[in-house]
């Protein structure tokens, strides 16, 4: 207690330090006054009275700044002093301040924005009640991928046999696409239909109004209530608080708006926005295709959440699954592992298998965005260590004056972590920046992604990290190297101080320098060619002068024979536009967000043991898709106006599929079925060429198309092959819907070559090569910069000794090579060390790269050349400097 | 620069008045006690008379000694007026000062009589 009152009392004293060094002065001097008056009473002469009296009370000054010492902090006082002391040296060289600051904002800030991307992608938990106590199920086979999709019967039965161990099971049924309708007019909206006990399971609260009750959901067409998402409000509901209690209609069926989700909640797959939230039993009355949805136990279209109860643990959590597993209707339940997973963000939709691959692409662009921080480090560490050569004088005249060794480093750690902070500033502010561009990358579609990278407590911890190690880092050599000097030397010597053991380290810090930027520029080559890669590749199809527009029915409330007919009549009249060359409907086009995928019972076909089950992409398409496409027939026939519901069901599969499936073949004749509709067995009709159906990453996956009259979706692309501009048609076409039915939702009204620029097309890539190569150009600029830095320093050094050399007859052109030389030997070691480096992420980058090699030579000796002779420009300058020396000028100069 | 010089000898300072530090406290505590408020020269003074000038102080070392004191609650200081009409700082005992005191003594006394004890025995068998 005392000492907290001690302490707290000197660290008072830090705010007044004035007014007690005065009145310890008064104190002293009235000490000194009783003396003086106490030996003239004794009869001492006055001048030998005060001598007295002065020998007696001792050093006045050392009495003082014990004083001092013992009243406030010195530790906290030297620091203020250090800061104030580093910033007038700061600011006394304002030009190396502005360089060392910009290099280590950009240094900070590529490795903020990176990090912020990272923290959205994979570390950022989902905004709910204790994320790491919620699970997803997963049911996972030996030969097949795992599904996270149930029955509605398998979720009661689930939810009923895991009572001991999960204190809640909910189900979703992830993104539905409604049509929501205000009053007039109709605006799609994506929908997760919720058992009752959803939002409490997640331990939410509602911004507005009230969530879905646990007693809502269980009964079809019981609760007519939609919960909407914060963005959704805000920005289609114009943020109106009176919405809550409002009737719409979605898909036409009368509904009531109860609540508003939190802000920051948007939904449990956190990459897209989910706008709607209605009760399970909506689903049957909504969604066509979830009529029998409580009782049908083969059609898994649930996902299932459950929150463990307390003190339950993941390990508790399996052999209770197991058991519950063999108790489920879903086919093939033999094989079944029923799995907790943990629900991360960016898991349920997007599948288990995406989460490494994000982590692997993060790690390997934080990799590269520290290797540019570090690039920057080494600058500055250089910078530093050249204006410490300048201030050894300095620095020796603060030793000589009794500063210990701690307190120098002190000083001059003192300083680099002030540039570090600023840089960390200019780092966090280039950050946002960078963010706000990534969040405008344009996603080439209407889907409500949530590209949120606001900067959380992570983000700020990361810059602060990497800003402190940084100044650490650059501070610590320098500081340690000048005060190990010898003062004499310096002090006698003049400030000529030998420089060999520097001048090596030096050399080191470029030769790493030019490594790290090698490494930097063959990742961004190979990220850059692979780019190229993936633009000039075989797509299959033509996607000049085809505009696609996707409809949706049933958002307008059409049932499935009024939409059947509605696409029918749409069809016909886009043919007839003027400038339309085909026209053709398909559930989805490549490269989008939809994308289709069965399992298969396949005749003539064996499964062998290893070999995953049968199952293939499929689209349902229209006559003339293929004309659209330009893919071509290569055998049978396409698809015809007589393939209707009535008739045979027929199929046309690629050559992947017959190759695969009927060891090429003639297919022509043969039949398969979906395991989900095993009574109708499918003739193949025809073969296409293969081409890259959903995304571009894969070519030789087996897919068939089967004709969109013979099966039902309500949301379907009408997609235009044009005689010119496709865009132009854009307005006519929406206009052809509106006259057909002015309340049909029209949306990603869009030209294919838009299109193929999204995420399952070149977005990725573009993305990859431009951060990559910024991250590329960042490290040139920064090597550039320090073999120049670092040669002419060198070069400068020794202006005597070139004096000397051209004064004894040594050739100008001996001085470059010598100088020259020097830079040879460094980048040389240089180049080798980087392309070793590049060689060590070569795996990890090799997972990314489309059509070229992970050790691509050719990208390899590129990056190597252009480093190789930017750097040696950056030398040149110097030796040229150097060979023009005026020896007399030089020798004079001592 | 001034306080880089400054900063090192006080640090050697600080060693060397560590040991000492005790003691004084204590006899400082003790002079207050006997003497009633009294100023930094009037303790001294006391301390050297007491001591039979055994004990050399420099004065100046006493002032840090008061400010730890003051800092821990054991005196408390004030402006007045000293005998010969002299503006002076008068250091007071405080209520937990006489407890530090009494503590203090306490210990020093048990020290005291266990080394004079260990001395004593020490004598005996040699």
């Amino acid at each position: 207690m005392r000492q907290l009152r001690a302490w707290f009392l000197r660290l008072t004293t830090l705010f007044n330090k004035r007014r007690n060094d005065g009145e310890l002065a008064a104190e002293l001097e009235s000490h000194l006054r009783m003396h003086i008056d106490e030996n003239l009473d004794r009869g001492m002469a006055p001048a030998e009275a005060r001598r007295q009296a002065l020998i007696k009370l001792g050093g006045v000054e050392q009495a003082k700044e014990q004083y001092r010492a013992r009243r406030g902090v010195p530790l906290l006082e030297t620091l203020a002093q250090d800061v104030r002391y580093g910033l007038r040296v700061l600011g006394k060289s304002p030009g190396f301040t502005a360089v060392a600051v910009l290099t280590l904002a950009l240094g900070i800030g590529a490795n903020t924005a990176i990090f912020s991307l990272v923290d959205w992608l994979i570390l950022r938990p989902l905004p709910i009640a204790q994320p790491s106590r919620v699970v997803f199920l997963e049911a996972s086979y030996k030969d097949r991928n795992p599904g996270t999709q149930f029955s509605y019967p398998d979720f009661q039965r689930i939810q009923e046999q895991t009572g001991n161990i999960f204190a809640g099971t909910a189900a979703i049924q992830m993104f539905q696409m409604d049509g929501l309708s205000v009053g007039g007019g109709s605006t799609p909206i994506w929908t997760n239909y919720v058992s009752g006990n959803f939002f409490e399971l997640l331990g939410i609260k509602p911004a507005l109004g009230r969530f879905i009750l646990p007693s809502e959901g269980g009964v079809a067409g019981a609760d007519p209530v939609l919960v909407v998402s914060y963005a959704f409000w805000k920005s289609r509901l114009g943020g109106d608080p009176a919405v809550i209690g409002k009737k719409v209609s979605v898909n036409g069926q009368p509904v009531t708006i109860v609540g508003v989700a939190p802000k920051n909640f948007h939904g449990v797959e956190a990459s897209l926005d989910t706008q709607g939230y209605m009760p399970l039993g909506m689903a049957p009355v909504l969604q066509d295709a979830s009529k029998d949805f409580f009782t049908d136990a083969k059609s898994s279209s649930v996902v299932l959440i459950a929150r463990l109860k307390d003190a339950v643990t993941f390990q508790e959590v399996q052999p209770e699954l197991q058991v519950v597993s063999q108790h489920l209707s879903t086919p093939n339940r033999g094989d079944m592992t029923l799995l907790a997973q943990p629900l991360e963000a960016a898991s349920l939709v997007t599948g288990p298998a995406v989460r490494p691959a994000l982590k692997l692409a993060s790690s390997l662009f934080l990799i590269l965005a520290i290797a540019v921080l570090v690039l920057a480090c080494m600058n500055i560490a250089n910078l530093c260590l050249v204006r410490v050569a300048a201030r050894q004088r300095e620095v020796a005249m603060r030793a000589a004056l009794g500063a210990t060794r701690g307190r120098l480093i002190r000083q001059l750690l003192t300083e680099s972590l002030l540039l570090a902070a600023f840089g960390c500033v200019g780092g966090l502010l280039l950050g946002i920046a960078a963010n706000g561009a990534f969040s405008s990358i344009p996603l080439g579609s209407s889907l409500p992604f949530v590209l949120d990278f606001h900067f959380d407590w992570r983000v700020f911890a990361d810059a602060l990290t990497m800003a402190a190690l940084t100044g650490f880092l650059v501070g610590i050599t320098p500081a340690l190297r000048v005060s190990r000097t010898d003062l004499n030397e310096i002090l006698h010597e003049g400030g000529r101080a030998a420089t060999a053991g520097r001048q090596r380290f030096r050399n080191t810090l470029v030769g790493a320098q030019v490594a790290g930027s090698l490494m930097l520029l063959i990742v961004a080559g190979l990220f850059v060619r692979s780019l190229e890669n993936a633009h000039r590749s075989d797509l299959g199809f033509d996607p000049s002068n085809v505009l696609n527009v996707s409809i949706d029915p049933h958002e307008a409330g059409y049932q499935q024979a009024q939409a059947r007919e509605f696409q029918k009549q749409l069809l016909l009249r886009a043919r007839s536009l003027p400038g339309v060359v085909s026209a053709s409907f398909a559930w989805s086009v490549p490269m989008s967000y939809q994308s289709y995928y069965s399992p298969l019972k396949i005749e003539g076909y064996q499964t062998r043991a290893g070999e995953p089950a049968p199952a293939a992409g499929f689209n349902a398409v229209s006559t003339d898709y293929f004309a659209t496409m330009r893919i071509p027939l290569l055998q049978g026939r396409d698809f015809q106006e007589s393939d209707s519901e009535n008739s045979q069901r027929v199929a046309i599969v690629n050559q992947n599929f017959v190759d695969l499936y009927w060891h090429g073949q003639n297919p022509i004749g043969r039949h398969f079925s979906t395991t989900g509709d095993p009574g109708h067995a499918i003739d193949v009709v025809g073969v296409v060429k293969n081409s890259r159906d959903s995304d571009i990453f894969t070519n030789n996956d087996p897919f068939y198309y089967v004709p969109m009259f013979q099966t039902y979706n309500s949301v379907v692309t009408l997609q235009l092959k044009t005689v010119s501009s496709p865009e132009a048609l854009a307005p006519a076409l929406v206009n052809l819907v509106h006259a057909l039915e002015p309340a049909m939702p029209v949306f990603d009204v869009q030209t294919m070559t838009a299109e193929l620029g999204g995420l399952n097309g070149l977005l990725l890539f573009q993305f990859a090569a431009v951060l990559a190569g910024a991250l590329g150009i960042l490290g040139l600029i920064l090597a550039l910069v320090g073999v120049y830095g670092v040669i002419s320093y060198a070069a400068s050094q020794r202006t005597h000794e070139i004096g000397i050399r051209l004064a004894l007859g040594a050739q100008p052109s001996q001085i470059l090579r010598m100088i020259f030389g020097q830079g040879l030997v460094i980048i040389g070691m240089g180049v080798l060390a980087g392309i070793l480096a590049a060689g060590a992420l070569a795996r990890l980058v090799g997972n990314f790269l489309f059509g070229v090699a992970a050790f691509d030579p050719l990208t390899y000796a590129s990056a190597a050349l252009v480093l190789a002779v930017v750097a040696l420009l950056a030398c040149y300058i110097p030796a040229r400097r150097a060979m023009r020396v005026d020896p007399m000028v030089a020798l004079r100069y001592e | 620069m001034n306080s880089n010089r400054s900063d090192k000898t006080s640090g050697k300072a600080e060693d060397k008045a560590d040991v000492q530090q005790g003691t004084l406290a204590l006899m400082i505590l003790k002079t207050l006690e006997s003497m009633g408020p009294l100023h930094g020269y009037g303790i001294a003074r006391r301390i050297e008379q007491i001591s039979n000038h055994l004990l050399s102080l420099n004065y100046g070392t006493l002032y840090p000694a008061l400010l730890k004191l003051e800092q821990e609650g054991s005196v408390a200081s004030d402006w007045g007026v000293s005998d010969n009409n002299r503006k002076a700082k008068y250091y007071t005992l405080t209520r937990a000062g006489r407890r530090q005191l009494a503590r203090e003594t306490h210990e020093w006394e048990q020290t005291a009589a266990i080394v004079a004890r260990f001395l004593s025995s020490e004598g005996e068998h040699s």
